[in-house]
């Protein structure tokens, strides 16, 4: 028998759908998990990608990929490579490595909801091929990551980090549930593929895989190469959805994507900003990122709203102030609380950094320089312990991270201002206009507690620090510190320092 | 029909209760969570809330500090239950570099 050629099956398989009649199509997909609102069932049947692989295609495809990937481990494992990577780059390697393997099975089950209750064949055959993609994504991260282990034991936390109540994996699962978990499917192919996918992991998958590459990493440099193909199709499932949706609720698709494209901004301003800007070797960065914001996310999301008819989203101009901002902001954060991180936070401050940080970002020593400059005069006077928390940062409630975002006065200073709103006899504080505006109109939804709320529940005992850090599953081998406190404070010993509290070993 | 009215209860006699406050001092980075109580001065809520800041990221300067609480400067001497900071309620804290701040009383 003559096989079919592709072009003669692939149009009728590829949407083939069930005609129900013993039971009512709302029995199958159910509108609070399907999620076609206002859209009326019939115009799902113009859903449309432009992939369009076949099973067999897939398979020939992931092979290749998975081969080379492979042969690239394996060929670098048997090198001292890894020895030789500056200690910055390997912490932001061990940041996506615990801040992504394990969101990848979240991931999945997200592909599996579209799979079974997405509104058309084509996307549910297209969310198959996502849920593989997503599956290989947690297996290929995880045994990367299983592979340094050996070398440091932060890579443990590869695994061991989404399942933790470390206050960065509550931040992420508060995220992902509301993308991946709780969203009906509709909402999930516009906050997941289209704002995460399409747009926000370029950041994190295309931006720091050429990092890689300067650094000399070319393993991570493989893996999320081998990775960020696999999105690129399977992403086309969201604007696939939003061009539907847009056409029947464009206020629904306004709302949804602009709320997934703050939460994306916020979490990426923890996760890849610090490893650009900071951790990644002054020589060997390629643009910082602000300018990787400008380039792969502001011009490509204003194209696609543009091109839907869409606007730019109530907190634009919060949103691009924050581009010199937040990221800033969270380093010192993620530096300061780093005995609660899994891996070795470099402050990447020293009068060369700073210069070139002045130059990416010309208010930076006017907003950070100071402090900075008093943590540097502390550990100049052997007094490190002044650098480290004695309580803890208050967390917003919408984004989970620290309420640290800075804003310019009318007299021209910059300060941390009280974004706070009473619920319920509850006060709430957020850490910008934009969380707390989510969190009001989202109000029935978010039922994470943070971290600080968590301990003021009595729910963290002992009420101590060792309590809270055993709470967060850190242990001694694995509590992150500065991994060389001289290689940014030498250019500053022997100035003049005052101001300075006497703790510790103090000078 | 007439009720006795209860005797008002004054701040001062109660036991001290736990007030965890929402926290910046005015110039660091960042809002903490600093636990204060209803018999705390608003000096040692001053104080408490520099602790964490002052000499560390923040330059020690040589002058008395003062609380903010819902935009109004409140006095040294009175107690967090006088002036009425409840439970989560934010505070900044800052050096007192002009002196001519108004000084308000919890009403």
């Amino acid at each position: 028998m003559t096989l079919l050629k592709r072009e003669e099956w692939q149009h009728f398989v590829r949407d083939v759908d069930w005609t129900l009649s013993y039971v009512d199509d709302e029995a199958v997909y159910p509108d609070w998990l399907a999620g076609t609102g206002k859209v009326p069932r019939d115009a799902w049947l113009k859903w449309e990608e432009g992939y369009k692989v076949s099973y067999p295609e897939y398979v020939y495809t992931q092979r290749e990929k998975e081969s080379a990937t492979y042969a690239v481990k394996n060929a670098l494992q048997r090198t001292p490579t890894f020895d030789h990577l500056d200690e910055g780059w390997k912490s932001a390697t061990k940041m996506h490595f615990g801040g992504v393997a394990q969101v990848e099975y979240t991931a999945m089950l997200a592909e599996l909801k579209m799979a079974r209750f997405g509104l058309n064949g084509a996307w549910r055959n297209m969310a198959v091929y996502g849920q593989l993609d997503e599956l290989r994504h947690q297996n290929l991260t995880t045994f990367f990551g299983h592979a340094l282990v050996e070398k440091d034991p932060q890579f443990d936390w590869t695994q061991k980090t989404y399942s933790t109540n470390d206050w960065v994996p509550i931040a992420l699962r508060t995220l992902f549930d509301g993308f991946m978990t709780t969203s009906n499917t509709v909402d999930c192919a516009l906050m997941l593929p289209l704002t995460f996918e399409t747009g926000f992991t370029n950041l994190q998958f295309v931006a720091l895989s050429a990092d890689a590459l300067e650094a000399g990493d070319v393993n991570f440099a493989s893996m999320i190469s081998s990775i960020q193909t696999d999105e690129a199709r399977h992403s086309q499932q969201g604007v696939a959805t939003l061009e539907i949706l847009v056409e029947h609720d464009p206020a629904r698709a306004q709302w949804v994507i602009d709320k997934g494209f703050w939460a994306n901004a916020r979490a990426f301003a923890a996760l890849t900003g610090p490893a650009m800007d900071y951790y990644t070797p002054l020589e060997h960065r390629k643009q910082s990122y602000r300018e990787f914001m400008e380039e792969w996310i502001v011009d490509q999301f204003i194209r696609t709203i543009e091109d839907y008819g869409l606007k730019k989203p109530w907190f634009w101009d919060e949103f691009m102030r924050s581009l010199d901002i937040w990221h800033h902001s969270l380093h010192m954060g993620l530096w300061t609380w780093r005995p609660t991180l899994w891996w070795k936070p470099k402050a990447g401050v020293s009068a060369e950094e700073r210069d070139w940080l002045h130059e990416k970002y010309p208010n930076w020593e006017t907003v950070y320089g100071d402090k900075w400059d008093v943590i540097i005069d502390n550990i100049n006077a052997n007094n490190v312990e002044a650098t480290l928390p004695e309580t803890l940062p208050w967390l917003c409630s919408t984004c989970h991270l620290p309420a640290c975002n800075p804003t310019q006065g009318r007299d021209g200073s910059w300060r941390v201002r009280d974004t706070s709103l009473s619920y319920n006899g509850q006060t709430l504080h957020f850490c910008s206009m934009g969380c707390r505006q989510i969190w009001w109109k989202d109000r029935d939804n978010v039922n994470h507690q943070t971290l600080v709320d968590r301990f003021l529940a009595g729910h963290i005992q002992p009420m101590t620090v060792p309590g809270l850090l055993d709470y967060m599953g850190i242990t001694p081998e694995v509590m992150g510190d500065d991994p060389d406190y001289e290689a940014w404070t030498r250019d500053y010993v022997g100035r003049e320092a005052s101001g300075l509290i006497t703790i510790g070993g103090a000078a | 029909m007439s009720t006795t009215p209860m005797p008002e209860v004054v701040a001062d006699e109660q036991a001290p209760e736990l007030v965890p406050l929402n926290a910046i001092f005015w110039t660091d980075f960042v809002q903490i969570l600093v636990p204060v109580t209803t018999a705390n001065t608003i000096d040692e809520v001053a104080a408490a809330v520099a602790h964490h800041s002052e000499g560390r990221r923040v330059r020690a300067l040589p002058h008395p500090k003062i609380v903010i609480h819902h935009g109004r400067r409140l006095p040294g001497h009175m107690t967090v239950a006088e002036a009425g900071i409840k439970p989560l309620d934010h505070v900044t804290v800052d050096y007192d570099l002009t002196s001519d701040l108004p000084e308000e009383t919890a009403s």
